[in-house]
C-alpha cells in the first residue's frame, strides 16, 4: 500500500475497539482495491479504444471506452463465477 | 471497550480473514487481466460473443489447473 494508507488511530483517549480497527482496515482495503481496479481498467481500455490519439476524444472512442468498462466488469464476474473463489467471497 | 482487545484472538482472526480476502482479490485481479488479454482480442462490443465468454471461463479454470500442476511439480522436487 502507498503512503495514503495510515494506521487506524484511537478515536477517543486510550479506548480502542476491535470493531473500529477492523472497520478502518476494511475501508482502506476496499479503497486500495478500487484504485487498483480503476488503474487496470484505464490501461486496458486505453489500449483498446484510443488507437490514434486525436486532438479530442471522438464519439467512437467514448462509446468504446464505455463498453470496455462494462465488459471488463463483466469479465471480472465471469472469472469469479468460474472458480470456487465465488463461494469463498460469498462466505466471508 | 476493552483496551486489551488489540491482542485478542478475535482481532487476530478478523485480520487473518481480511488477509485471506486480500489474497483472493489479488488473484481475481491478476486472472482477469491475463484472461482479458488472451480472450478479448478485438474492440469491446456491447456484449461478449459466446466464444469470448467461454474463453474467459476456460481461461480461469485452465489457470487453476496449471497452478495445481506447478505446485505438484515444485513439491516433488523438494
Amino acid at each position: 500500500m502507498d503512503s495514503n494508507c495510515h494506521f487506524p488511530h484511537l478515536s477517543s483517549g486510550n479506548k480502542f475497539s476491535t470493531e473500529e480497527f477492523i472497520g478502518q482496515l476494511k475501508r482502506q482495503l476496499a479503497q486500495a482495491y478500487a484504485e487498483k481496479f480503476l488503474e487496470t481498467v484505464r490501461g486496458k481500455c486505453f489500449e483498446k479504444c484510443i488507437t490514434k490519439p486525436g486532438s479530442s476524444l471522438g464519439r467512437g472512442e467514448s462509446s468504446c471506452i464505455w463498453r470496455c468498462v462494462e465488459r471488463y466488469i463483466e469479465a471480472t464476474g465471469i472469472i469469479v463465477l468460474r472458480n470456487s473463489l465465488r463461494e469463498f467471497l460469498m462466505a466471508v | 471497550m476493552d483496551p486489551s482487545s488489540l491482542n485478542s484472538a478475535e482481532l487476530q482472526r478478523l485480520i487473518s480473514q481480511e488477509k485471506e480476502r486480500a489474497v483472493v482479490n489479488e488473484m481475481v485481479a491478476k486472472l482477469t487481466s491475463a484472461c482479458w488479454d488472451k480472450c478479448i482480442t478485438g474492440t469491446p462490443g456491447s456484449k461478449f460473443s459466446s466464444s469470448e465468454s467461454s474463453c474467459l471461463s476456460n481461461c480461469a479454470q485452465r489457470y487453476m489447473d496449471m497452478s495445481i500442476i506447478i505446485m505438484k511439480r515444485f513439491q516433488s522436487t523438494q
